[in-house]
């Protein structure tokens, strides 16, 4: 491995901008960091540069730990988005540069910069001052002199940001075929989709300083596991649709879903992904080659060249809630990509009506689909639905909110009013009575419920427990899924209970952060308590502001008098995780 | 090249003719005069003002004074202009507005208030003194005054070129191997010589017409702390019309002297950097 980031965590005021990354890059590997801007990319390039220090990790390059090396000694050749070229200096000194500073002999110095100016396609440049060369040039420039010491490794910050689309286009070649050359291992940072497609061997997305996904392009683009990637990466359509023992019910059909099936949790609400190339427009159901999803209208017919885009807004009465459009706005309008070929085929204009089929449904992982807040009034519930950081999470997540309402919520032995199946995640507001009402959904088919204190914000760390292995998994997943939307930390806490019936709590914690990191990409750090289970999560959740706990539980029995001191005092956002044992 | 270029202002003549008039009345005019002045004396006589060993001890306190007082500004100045670029602090403001205040502060004012700290018997001369370093009424004390009023213009000059050397460029230095001194003396220093270079000049040039300060702080013994400004007045007082034109000649012709030369070594560093690029 020529690059190992370990844990690597940087914090910024209090807020961590990079939240326990790690990650291995290859001898030779071109890997990009994807990213919108503010995501902290460019922060973690500049901590492996060693041009900014971490607060927490460490970081080997070529399996030597430079976690604490100065940046003058780390052997990295770094190229930024404005060059960084030295005005004052022509082409041969900048390039030069690195090998004045060691003391080379001129000869040698020229050599390297007569070969390096080969390699950028520079040759006879060597008088010139960078004023007077066109960016694209100075950016050759740039290239070479970050080359010139024979760095282990290259890391680009945003180096195209400056240059307009052609010239672009032709510096990524070059440097694509430089790298190639010399078979350096490469870091390269961009917000840009498009040139992380064309240039990566591995494509990383990180998002609130998050490395959420790592993969090939074409895994990725096809097979991703979460929501941001899948609508960064590329146009995507997200349904709420239904896990049944059949395949994916989006609409009024039944679509085999690409990729692993969910283990056993029965029929359930899923997040499923449609990329627009994958919706087929035909005049009649009948027509559709693939698999029905409901009638809908033209709105808008956008011709791109190669690819007609459109906006079909789906007829009343489709079953299936649409979830969003491109860039997260909320709409059920449905995105559309169709080839010269289709085109020619049926012809469309806005204001017709069309029937849409949906050829390939990807599903993704996470064990949270949509929210729904129950309360026992409407009005209560619909003041649920506007706390802080329930809008938070619908935001980020692009789902929607439902709204339960239950006029006889935590009475004993009153069956649920509704008689729809729970969906999604429950919401519930934090009051005094509180561990009743949540042992009274619980009991009536709830699976993952959220209570929230009014005044709760986005959390900065969450504590994550379980009570027996039967929920192990799926608190697991549920905090990923979690995690992913929130810039916190994540931390297990292991507790032993006093009895003495425990002895595996160091087990458990090591098992905890293996498996949250092999099957959910998610990195946790862990501590041991010792003491009742409840009590010590209560003294922990008040031992800092700003705190959330991810509880998950097998067994209801006596719920509510073990979890009174969690859930009534109204402080803290919980979010439980019920899952009976089989 | 014609002179006839578009521009925003109207017409070329028209601005060039106002510049002509504009300096000829505020500038030429008035040092014709002083030339002139000097130039009505008998040429022995004025030999023999200019080169007295009182005028000669005054010029030497007056450029040494103030040459000395530039390069304490430059390498001050300089470092003030560094802290307020490059870091963010409270207060940092307050101590940016504090810059100025030797320009707004009435020169006399300046003079007083070192005077009543420098003093023997100020709130620091007190403790200077069983040292055996004596400021106020000396050659220091001139400089000290000298110094204070001329700050300003090389914190001022420096200030905006150091904004300009941008991180980035410091970054990419770090990350080819140079260590700190060598950032500084390859990097920064070369981006900001000729904005240093200014500020010591208008330090100088202020420092040298300098009158109201140093004479409270100078005590003004003839050789030793006299400026040329001062002996300039006291011919005055004197009715010595002529011989104080003739001491202003000689202030006007050195000084002159010194500006020209360091805007010719920056023309040249300029046209250095001008050639290597062809």
């Amino acid at each position: 491995m020529s690059i190992t980031l370990d844990q690597v965590t940087k914090h910024y005021g209090g807020v961590p901008v990079v939240n326990d990354v790690s990650l291995d890059i290859g001898d030779g590997e071109f890997f990009v960091l994807l990213g919108p801007s503010g995501s902290g990319k460019s922060t973690l390039l500049r901590a492996i540069a060693g041009l900014s220090g971490v607060d927490h990790g460490r970081i080997a390059l070529h399996g030597r730990d430079v976690t604490h090396v100065a940046a003058r000694k780390r052997g990295v050749g770094l190229v930024f988005q404005n060059y960084a070229l030295f005005r004052h200096m022509t082409v041969a000194e900048n390039i030069e540069f690195a090998l004045r500073v060691r003391h080379m002999r001129g000869k040698v110095r020229r050599a390297r910069r007569k070969e390096l100016l080969r390699l950028v396609a520079l040759e006879g440049m060597d008088e010139r001052l960078p004023a007077q060369l066109s960016g694209g040039q100075q950016q050759r420039v740039a290239v070479a002199r970050a080359l010139a010491h024979k760095p282990e490794v290259l890391l680009l910050d945003e180096p195209f940001g400056a240059l307009d689309a052609k010239i672009r286009e032709e510096l990524r070649r070059t440097i694509r075929q430089v790298q190639r050359e010399l078979g350096i291992s490469t870091v390269l940072v961009t917000h840009d989709q498009e040139e992380a497609f064309a240039m990566a061997d591995r494509i990383g997305i990180m998002n609130l300083g998050r490395l959420l996904e790592v993969g090939a392009p074409h895994e990725l683009y096809t097979a991703p596991a979460t929501r941001f990637v899948a609508t960064f990466l590329g146009a995507a359509n997200l349904f709420l649709a239904r896990r049944t023992p059949d395949g994916i019910q989006v609409g009024a059909s039944v679509v085999a879903a690409a990729g692993a099936a969910a283990g056993g949790r029965g029929e359930h609400e899923v997040v499923a992904v449609v990329r627009p190339e994958e919706v087929e427009v035909a005049p009649a159901r009948d027509d559709l080659a693939s698999g029905f999803l409901a009638r809908g209208v033209v709105e808008e017919v956008m011709f791109t060249g190669a690819l007609e885009r459109l906006r079909v807004r789906l007829e009343d009465g489709a079953a299936t809630p649409l979830l969003s459009f491109v860039d997260g706005d909320s709409t059920t309008a449905l995105q559309v990509t169709r080839t010269q070929h289709e085109q020619r085929g049926f012809a469309v204009h806005p204001g017709q009506s069309l029937a849409i089929g949906v050829r390939r449904v990807h599903v993704l992982p996470t064990p949270l689909s949509s929210f729904t807040a129950c309360a026992t009034s409407a009005a209560l519930a619909e003041a649920l639905v506007r706390q802080p950081l329930l809008a938070a999470l619908v935001a980020r997540m692009k789902t929607r909110v439902a709204v339960r309402v239950e006029p006889r919520l935590g009475v004993p032995d009153a069956p649920c009013e509704s008689a729809a199946d729970f969906v999604g995640t429950t919401v519930l507001a934090s009051q005094t009575d509180c561990a009743y009402r949540a042992e009274w959904l619980l009991r009536r088919g709830a699976q993952d419920l959220l209570v929230l204190p009014q005044q709760a914000a986005a959390p900065q760390r969450v504590l994550i427990h379980w009570m027996g292995e039967a929920v192990r998994g799926a608190t697991l997943a549920v905090s990923a899924s979690v995690l992913r939307h929130l810039s916190a930390e994540a931390v297990y806490v292991g507790i032993v209970p006093d009895d003495g019936a425990g002895g595996h709590g160091m087990r458990e914690l090591l098992d905890a952060r293996s498996e949250a990191k092999a099957a959910h990409g998610l990195e946790i750090r862990t501590e041991l308590r010792y003491g009742d289970v409840s009590q010590e999560l209560a003294r922990r959740l008040g031992a800092a502001p700003g705190q959330m706990l991810i509880v998950g539980v097998a067994d209801l029995a006596r719920f509510a008098e073990r979890f009174r001191a969690v859930l009534d005092s109204g402080q803290w956002p919980v979010l439980i995780v019920h899952r009976a044992a089989p | 090249m014609s002179f006839r270029q578009p521009s925003v202002l109207p017409g070329f003549g028209l601005t060039f003719g106002f510049t002509t008039c504009f300096l000829s009345a505020i500038v030429l005019l008035p040092l014709a005069a002083l030339v002139l002045a000097a130039g009505s004396m008998h040429f022995s006589d004025l030999l023999r003002v200019v080169t007295s060993a009182r005028a000669l001890g005054s010029y030497r306190l007056s450029f040494g004074a103030s040459l000395l007082a530039a390069s304490i500004n430059l390498v001050f100045g300089f470092i003030i202009a560094w802290t307020l670029t490059r870091y963010e602090f409270p207060g940092r403001k307050v101590i940016d507005a504090l810059i100025d205040m030797p320009f707004a502060l009435p020169t006399a004012v300046s003079g007083i208030a070192l005077t009543t700290v420098f003093a023997q018997n100020g709130w620091i001369g007190r403790y200077l003194e069983p040292l055996g370093i004596k400021v106020a009424y000396t050659w220091v004390g001139v400089t000290l005054a000298l110094t204070l009023i001329s700050m300003p213009f090389a914190v001022r000059a420096v200030q905006p070129a150091l904004l300009e050397v941008q991180r980035d460029l410091e970054d990419a230095a770090e990350t080819l191997g140079a260590g700190r001194l060598y950032v500084f003396r390859r990097i920064i220093l070369p981006t900001v010589l000729p904005a240093l270079l200014t500020g010591f000049t208008l330090s100088f040039a202020r420092a040298v017409g300098e009158y109201g300060s140093v004479i409270f702080i100078a005590g003004n013994l003839p050789m030793k702390t006299e400026i040329t400004p001062l002996l300039i007045v006291i011919h005055l007082e004197e009715f010595d019309y002529q011989g104080a034109a003739a001491l202003g000649v000689v202030m006007l012709v050195i000084s002159f002297v010194v500006l020209l030369t360091i805007n010719l070594l920056q023309a040249w560093g300029r046209r250095r950097h001008v050639r290597a690029a062809h």
